[in-house]
C-alpha cells in the first residue's frame, strides 16, 4: 500500500469534466484507490463517490493506493492532479 | 455513430432542459452518442413519435439507456419503445435526470454494458450532494 498527500492543482478543482477524465485514466489500473478528505474516505474509482465530494483547487487530499500496480497508479494520479491531463 | 459505447436518450417535457444537459454531457464525454427529445412544437410535453425517432437515431446493438424527467414522459417513452420493436437492448433508468445522465455517460465512456450504465444512473439516487 502507498499513501501520499497530493495538492490539487487542477483549475477550478475536480468538477464534472475533470472528474470524468480522472475516472477514465485510473480505471485501467488494477489497484484500489481511496481518497481521504478529512474524516471521509471514498472509493476514487467510483464516479458517484467523486460527485459526492467537492475537491477544490489548492486542496490537499490523502491518496491511498493498494494493489500490484500501486506505484504506477499513484504516479498517474499525481500527474493528473498536477494538471497534466493530456 | 461515434463508437461502440452504450447510447443515451434524454427525455424531458422541455426541449431546453435536455438540450442543455446534452451540451454538458458532450463536454464530459464526447465519445458517447446522445439523443434528446423534449417538448411538443415549442410547448411543454413529450411526444411518442419524436421519442421513437430520437431512439432510432442512436440505437446500436450495444443498447440504449433512457432517462426522463417527470413520470408522464415514461408513458410516451414506453409507447415509443413499443413502436420501435421488441428484443432490443433498451433500459429505462429510474434516476434523477442530471446526476443520473452524468453517471451514465461516464460509465458508457468506460465501455461498460447497458446494464452497468443503467445501474450507474440509478445509483445517483443515493447521492448526497451536501456533505454533513
Amino acid at each position: 500500500m502507498v499513501e501520499k498527500d497530493i495538492l490539487v492543482r487542477i483549475e477550478n478543482g475536480l468538477h464534472a469534466r475533470p472528474a470524468a477524465q480522472f475516472i477514465k485514466k485510473i480505471i485501467p489500473f488494477q489497484s484500489k484507490v481511496v481518497f481521504a478528505l478529512g474524516s471521509k474516505k471514498i472509493n476514487a474509482k467510483s464516479i458517484l463517490n467523486l460527485m459526492g465530494v467537492s475537491i477544490l483547487e489548492g486542496q490537499t487530499i490523502r491518496v491511498i493506493v493498494e494493489g500490484e500496480d500501486e506505484i504506477k497508479t499513484l504516479e498517474c494520479i499525481e500527474s493528473f492532479f498536477r494538471g497534466q491531463n493530456d | 455513430m461515434k463508437n461502440n459505447n452504450v447510447s443515451i436518450l434524454l427525455i424531458s417535457h422541455c426541449y431546453e432542459i435536455v438540450s442543455g444537459l446534452k451540451n454538458l454531457l458532450n463536454q464530459v464525454q464526447p465519445d458517447v452518442n446522445i439523443a434528446i427529445s423534449g417538448g411538443i412544437h415549442d410547448e411543454i410535453g413529450t411526444n411518442a413519435f419524436d421519442i421513437k425517432n430520437a431512439l432510432e437515431s442512436v440505437y446500436t446493438s450495444n443498447g440504449v439507456v433512457i432517462l426522463f424527467d417527470l413520470g408522464s414522459a415514461l408513458i410516451n417513452a414506453e409507447l415509443a419503445v413499443e413502436m420501435f420493436g421488441g428484443n432490443k437492448k433498451i433500459i429505462f433508468a429510474d434516476a434523477p435526470l442530471v446526476e443520473g445522465a452524468y453517471a451514465a455517460v461516464v460509465e458508457s465512456g468506460l465501455g461498460n454494458t447497458v446494464e452497468e450504465v443503467a445501474n450507474a444512473a440509478e445509483s445517483a439516487k443515493q447521492l448526497q450532494k451536501i456533505s454533513d
